[in-house]
């Protein structure tokens, strides 16, 4: 008689574990953390942390900024991006294809490479824009000053503007151009059109949008630290940083009291953001008869917008590089001229290579981008198979449960885990922060992975069973090979995700642990711009060589299916 | 090999509301037939096929495949579906798209780790037998839908197995490669002995191909039988309707005279073949299929079952013209041969032959 255990419904309860110790461990650790005296006395319950926390008289003024901020930015990147998103879809815009890189390229880019290289432009001692208006229009002061609230709004707009884009445009191409039409018919003119149909029916994508950069900028910790910290300009994240990183004792249970408000901010945000797309879902409805929407014709207007996001790339994409490049190599910061070409060289690289810290960060990275990279996604391919193919109650709890951490600010995930790992041997190892990179990150593995599951047909799997193929075998055989496409992509997103870590990192990472993002960020400290700019190349050069590599075995391993026999 | 399932149960929760697909099945499936479950679509006849095969599980019950138990809630038994040692032919074939024809195929007898001249050997005279010879080194998603068909039936039969399930394997093939690769399926299954379950919501390939046939209707087994009885003397009214075209007519018996009864209906009296459930005074069910509905002379000779009708409404299909009459409030649908020129309004004489009227027992 055979007697076998369903191996499959031992899948699920094993990764709900597993998850549930990445994203809930954090977050109840964080809990009790803030009731807690300190990190030596966890346990020993009391209240003093969360009115020391409140009753801090610069509190207001903390949550006044974070509002204007995040608000801000999201104004900034919903904008900018409703904007090239119509362009895109519907007119007749020269050069599309450039769109796609322009919302792709940008999350290559360090969001603190990015600050970096605003800073290098416009801050008010010697930022580049700034030296070279001085001397041409022979100015007292800096025309600009990055060091504020608007120069904040400013860089976290354009670097949410990618994720803004990729949820407005789906929205803006799939809509059912028949409204539109009815309204010339009408006999409205084009911008009476898009200002009273079209904007409205995107209403829902729109707000989804508006929401989901509020969120990304309530748990950004480049662009406040980079730029807000100099100018003594704090937010929610820099603040929870202050607390823990500065003075002469860091209180991780401030910390932890703090935290709990980004967190219960961001987990209602994000709740909202999920009403809303399957609001937007019922709005915006894709008719399943092929049509093309009708393209506005931009006649005059075509060159000149087209301008626009010429420079719009420019900025988002060659800019940065190229300051950091340049900077990299002259000796202190100075307007590019005769005189600065003349005396670059390759100091700042050749200090670097031989900082021993700056080395140790470089390996770290290295290894937690490989090695993080290759066990996220080996765990995301799990979860993804549970929730996409065994469809019950409890993939649906684990589903939600793998997505959680997608609300939760990194820095706040960092003090939870920092309450966990000191009472485990993990405390300041480079695991510590392979393990919290995996927990904040599993959502970019789990989405291109689900996807391509959803693509692979149960009965792909099933004939595989009925052929006599066991669970492990039909894994083998059958879904592994056809979700290597989504496993380049959720590695890819993974890796650079860990190389350029920030937020968590600074946190979690500890003497010996150093991590390269962690590293860039005690230079701009230290204001080691000619240092920074040349480890921040090396950091694009790993992400870059990383992507292309996965690219590679990607397409290699896919050939090597098809050809064998 | 046989199965023989026993008291199967299973419900489905969908949008809150329990749904029974299986409300205690039994069903014997004698070897070496082509058996097939016909219903409409939601009818359970899927879900018992997966059952059988071991992708779903049942709540409660029993299934053995020949002298093995295969599940047994009972028991606490079950064997995974690639230890049951049967095959199946998936609606969407499930080609598996990053292999070529030969890896498709021989893919059952590697999970077996048989030896590679082994596989090659059997892989060749199976791909022959469904006429592929030369296709394997194809890219399996190259080829048209039939041949993705015969692929699919290929490596359902490669391994040998006991029972070899079809889920509608030909629903997704136009209507002309249909009806020969049915004809085909039919040659291959008789040839090889082999137990056959083939799920389908189509009644004439039902017809077609099988031994018998068990219809099924929200979750229950209705009635088993050959083609032939399910076709002309089927007991249920669903089964009846289902399986073609029938004009149902409710009645009340009178009489019975020698091997037929006489029943009082709204169009009259009408003689069918009597059967245990002619006794006088019962309330029946007739059933008439049009094809045996024939129109006559006005002056014919027949006597019985001759009524006079009103022609409400003719459409030409193509091989026949499809009728309807009205005969005393009651609808008739009715075949007539195109060569015939009665025209919608006409009143005409209809004749319904005593040897096809049935009646139905539920």
């Amino acid at each position: 008689m055979n007697r076998t255990l369903n191996p499959r419904a031992a899948l699920t309860p094993s990764l709900i574990i597993i998850v549930c110790f990445l994203t809930v461990c954090p977050v109840v650790m964080l809990i009790f953390g803030s009731f807690s005296e300190g990190l030596g006395a966890f346990g020993s319950f009391t209240l003093d942390k969360y009115t020391q926390a409140y009753t801090d008289p610069a509190f207001a003024g903390i949550i006044v900024n974070t509002a204007i901020f995040t608000i801000g930015s999201a104004f900034v990147a919903t904008g900018l991006a409703l904007f090239l998103a119509y362009l895109n879809t519907r007119t007749n815009i020269p050069f599309k294809s450039l769109f796609r890189i322009l919302s792709i390229i940008p999350m290559m880019i360090p969001h603190i490479l990015f600050s970096v290289s605003w800073v290098l432009l416009l801050n008010p001692s010697n930022g580049m824009i700034n030296l070279f208006l001085q001397k041409i229009f022979s100015l007292e002061g800096s025309p600009f000053n990055i060091y504020t609230l608007q120069g904040m709004i400013l860089v976290e707009g354009l670097l949410d503007l990618p994720i803004a884009y990729l949820i407005l445009a789906p929205a803006m191409a799939s809509f059912d151009v028949s409204f539109e039409e009815s309204s010339k018919v009408c006999g409205a003119s084009n911008l009476r059109t898009l200002t009273k149909v079209t904007l409205p029916v995107l209403r829902p994508a729109i707000l989804a949008s508006f929401i989901l950069v509020i969120v990304r900028s309530l748990a950004s910790f480049a662009v406040p630290s980079v730029i807000g910290m100099p100018g003594r300009i704090y937010v929610l994240s820099t603040h929870i940083y202050r607390i823990i990183a500065t003075g002469f004792a860091a209180d991780y249970g401030m910390a932890a009291a703090v935290g709990m408000s980004a967190l219960a901010a961001s987990i209602t945000l994000i709740y909202l953001y999920r009403y809303l797309t399957s609001e937007s879902e019922k709005y915006v409805t894709i008719s399943s008869r092929g049509y093309k929407p009708s393209v506005v014709d931009l006649k005059n207007a075509k060159y000149p917008l087209f301008g626009i996001v010429g420079i719009l790339s420019f900025v988002l994409i060659v800019m940065p590089v190229l300051v950091l490049l340049y900077i990299s190599l002259v000796p202190y910061t100075m307007v590019p001229s005769a005189k600065a070409f003349s005396m670059m060289s390759w100091k700042h690289w050749v200090e670097v290579i031989s900082d021993p810290i700056s080395l140790l960060s470089l390996r770290n990275s290295v290894f937690l981008g490989i090695v993080g990279a290759s066990l996220g996604v080996t765990l995301s391919v799990f979860v993804a198979y549970v929730i996409v193919k065994i469809r019950t109650r409890a993939s649906g709890f684990l589903e939600s449960l793998s997505f959680l951490s997608f609300s939760f600010p990194g820095i706040v995930v960092g003090v939870g885990f920092m309450w966990f790992f000191v009472k485990t041997p993990l405390y300041a190892t480079i695991w510590a922060l392979l393990i919290g990179y995996i927990a904040t990150y599993l959502p970019y593995g789990i989405r291109p992975l689900t996807s391509a599951f959803v693509q692979i047909h149960s009965h792909l799997e099933e004939s595989s069973r009925v052929c006599g193929g066991g669970i492990l075998y039909t894994l083998r055989r059958i879904i592994i090979p056809l979700l290597i496409p989504g496993v380049v992509s959720g590695w890819i997103l993974m890796a650079t995700m860990f190389v350029r870590e920030l937020t968590l990192s600074v946190v979690l990472s500890r003497p010996g642990t150093e991590v390269l993002a962690v590293q860039i960020f005690r230079f701009a400290e230290d204001g080691l711009w000619g240092q920074l700019s040349a480890l921040g190349i090396m950091m694009i050069f790993i992400s870059t060589t990383l992507v292309v590599i996965a690219s590679l075995i990607g397409a290699r391993l896919t050939k090597v299916e098809t050809v064998s026999q | 090999m046989g199965i023989s399932i026993k008291g199967l149960n299973k419900d489905y929760f969908s949008e809150g509301k329990r749904i029974r697909a299986l409300a205690d099945v039994d069903l014997t499936i004698p070897a070496n037939q082509i058996f097939t479950l016909l219903g409409p679509s939601g009818c359970g006849k899927t879900t018992l096929l997966r059952c059988i095969v071991g992708l779903e599980t049942p709540d409660s019950g029993e299934i053995a495949i020949g002298e093995e138990t295969v599940w047994s809630k009972e028991k606490g038994i079950f064997v995974p579906p690639e230890k049951r040692g049967l095959n199946m032919v998936f609606q969407t074939y499930a080609i598996w798209p990053h292999m070529n024809v030969f890896d498709n195929v021989a893919y059952p007898l590697q999970t077996r780790k048989e030896s590679k001249e082994d596989i090659t050997r059997k892989v060749k005279k199976t791909l022959r037998f469904v006429q592929l010879e030369g296709f394997e080194n194809r890219p399996a998603t190259k080829l048209s839908g039939g041949q993705q068909q015969r692929v699919a039936l290929a490596r359902a039969l490669v391994a040998e197995p006991k029972v070899i399930l079809f889920d509608e394997p030909l629903s997704n093939l136009d209507a002309k490669l249909r009806e020969e690769t049915r004809k085909e399926l039919r040659d291959f299954l008789t040839e090889l002995k082999i137990t056959a379950v083939y799920v389908t919501h189509d009644r004439v390939e039902a017809l077609a191909l099988s031994d018998s046939i068990a219809v099924m209707k929200d979750g229950h087994i209705m009635e088993i039988g050959t083609p032939k009885k399910i076709y002309f003397n089927s007991d249920h009214r669903f089964v009846a309707d289902f399986i073609g075209r029938a004009n149902l007519i409710e009645g009340k018996v009178r009489v019975v005279e020698d091997s037929y009864a006489i029943i009082d209906s709204s169009i009259g009296a009408i003689t069918c073949p009597r059967s245990p459930d002619t006794s006088p005074g019962n309330t029946v069910s007739v059933c008439i299929r049009p094809e045996f509905i024939k129109v006559m002379e006005k002056d014919t000779r027949e006597s019985r079952n001759i009524f006079r009708g009103r022609v409400d409404s003719l459409v030409f299909v193509g091989e026949v013209y499809e009728g309807e009459i009205i005969i005393a409030d009651t609808h008739l649908f009715i075949r007539i041969e195109p060569t015939l020129t009665i025209r919608a309004g006409e009143e005409i004489t209809l004749f319904l032959d005593p040897d096809h009227c049935f009646v139905l027992s539920k």
